[in-house]
């Protein structure tokens, strides 16, 4: 079958095979924290922001991404000590940012 | 926009998928390097996927239709601001499940084509859950799918909005599982995996409080899934505890802000009068000299130290976005 979701997706999916969970019983989170991005937090101030991960520059490690509600998206890459380099502006081949917000 | 990394066409490479505040279903198509410029989404007629309310284009006005109702009618006026790929009906192509931001339904919409060559239906359908449709009742912020349980069937997540603005009850996420066993789809009832906010932090933000967009992952390699949610975190500062000499401050600071705001209004007023009868470019001429009145500035600048002061004496409620990660214990 091919593969048509993330590879994270599948990572994540043999990961919780090993470990199968019933999250009506056992699914207890731990208080959460604010991720950071560089020196600033992450998605600060957008107007709602959505994230989704993906390993953008292939390094085996996943990246994150913020949407918003005027259309454009942020990514940070993850570093290898785990935090996040600054956000930066995803942009189209010609360098123009990605620009869902045509309303 | 919440966006999905997903191969929608089918050509190896992943596509960002997302819903967006004009009601309609969009693609940006990757090549493996790049992102296209996204496009809207047609069904298999060429027309715009939507639920009622939607940005007319055409007219430049926020429109409704009933066109793409279910059979029987909407059970409520919705507002699609959040899609996702996902074969729900498990045929071998991704349909798009769309969520409404007004009456927090659930609708899938059919491909009746391939990956490739999409062909989409010309109405939604009600996605069920547990026998009912699935409804959260904080309304709907956005969509995942992800295989929560590991039981090898994807499972459908939903971030709720919740109130966004005022003290009512916030947003939390649901996961309802696929527990269907066969070829078909079949969601059971919601379980809670954030409840929805109650709103109650003090001092400084604890959660996402209204607009929760959640995205699963393990993050931390451990073998069990995580989230990551983006939305509002709402909190009261703790102020300061007031002595007699405070107290008193701040009414005196109160009262002279409520005569600020008085005369401001008065100005204003006397402002609209003198514009009376002018051509547009003179009125504009006007009120930028009208707008640098000495008493104006003054009062201006008085209330903007005097709401420092205020806040001060008696913080506001803050309302700011953040993106927050949740791991399991």
């Amino acid at each position: 079958m091919k593969n048509r979701y993330p590879s994270w997706m599948a990572t994540a999916l043999a990961a919780a095979v090993l470990s199968p969970t019933t999250p009506s019983q056992t699914t207890r989170f731990a208080p959460p924290v604010r991720l950071q991005a560089g020196d600033k937090l992450l998605g600060k101030g957008r107007l709602y922001p959505s994230p989704a991960v993906h390993d953008l520059d292939g390094d085996g490690r996943l990246d994150v991404f913020v949407g918003d509600l005027r259309g454009h998206i942020t990514f940070a890459l993850r570093n290898p000590d785990g935090t996040f380099a600054d956000e930066q502006k995803l942009r189209d081949a010609d360098g123009k940012v990605l620009d869902f917000g045509n309303w | 926009m919440s966006p999905q990394f997903v191969d929608f066409n089918g050509d190896g490479h992943l596509d960002i998928v997302c819903g967006i505040f004009d009601g309609s279903p969009h693609v940006a198509f990757g090549d493996g390097t790049h992102w296209r410029q996204p496009v809207g989404i047609l069904d298999k007629e060429g027309q715009r996927i939507v639920m009622n309310e939607f940005w007319n284009f055409d007219t430049e006005q926020w429109d409704s239709t009933h066109r793409c109702d279910p059979d029987g009618g909407a059970p409520a006026p919705g507002h699609l601001t959040s899609a996702i790929a996902m074969d729900i009906d498990r045929d071998g192509d991704f349909d798009l499940v769309l969520g409404d931001h007004k009456s927090g339904y659930v609708y899938l919409r059919r491909n009746e084509g391939t990956d490739a060559s999409p062909a989409f239906a010309t109405r939604n359908e009600l996605v069920m859950a547990g026998g009912s449709p699935m409804r959260d009742p904080g309304t709907v912020a956005t969509l995942r799918s992800v295989d929560w349980n590991g039981d090898g069937r994807l499972d459908l997540m939903v971030g709720g909005m919740g109130d966004p603005y005022g003290s009512a009850t916030g947003g939390g996420v649901a996961v309802y599982l696929d527990v269907g066993t066969g070829d078909a789809t079949e969601f059971g009832p919601a379980v809670q995996l954030i409840e929805p906010s109650p709103k109650t932090a003090t001092g400084g933000p604890t959660r996402p409080d209204s607009g929760l967009h959640p995205e699963a992952v393990d993050f931390d390699g451990d073998g069990d899934l995580g989230l990551i949610v983006g939305g509002y975190s709402h909190w009261t500062p703790e102020g300061p505890e007031l002595t007699a000499a405070e107290q008193k401050e701040l009414a005196q600071t109160k009262a002279r802000l409520a005569e600020i705001t008085a005369r401001i209004v008065e100005l204003n007023a006397e402002m609209l009068k003198a514009q009376e009868g002018l051509a547009a470019e003179a009125a504009l001429e006007l009120r930028r000299k009208l707008l640098q009145d000495p008493e104006r500035k003054r009062l201006r600048s008085e209330e903007q130290k005097l709401r420092r002061r205020q806040n001060e004496l008696e913080p506001t409620a803050k309302r700011v976005s953040f993106t927050w990660l949740y791991e399991q214990y």
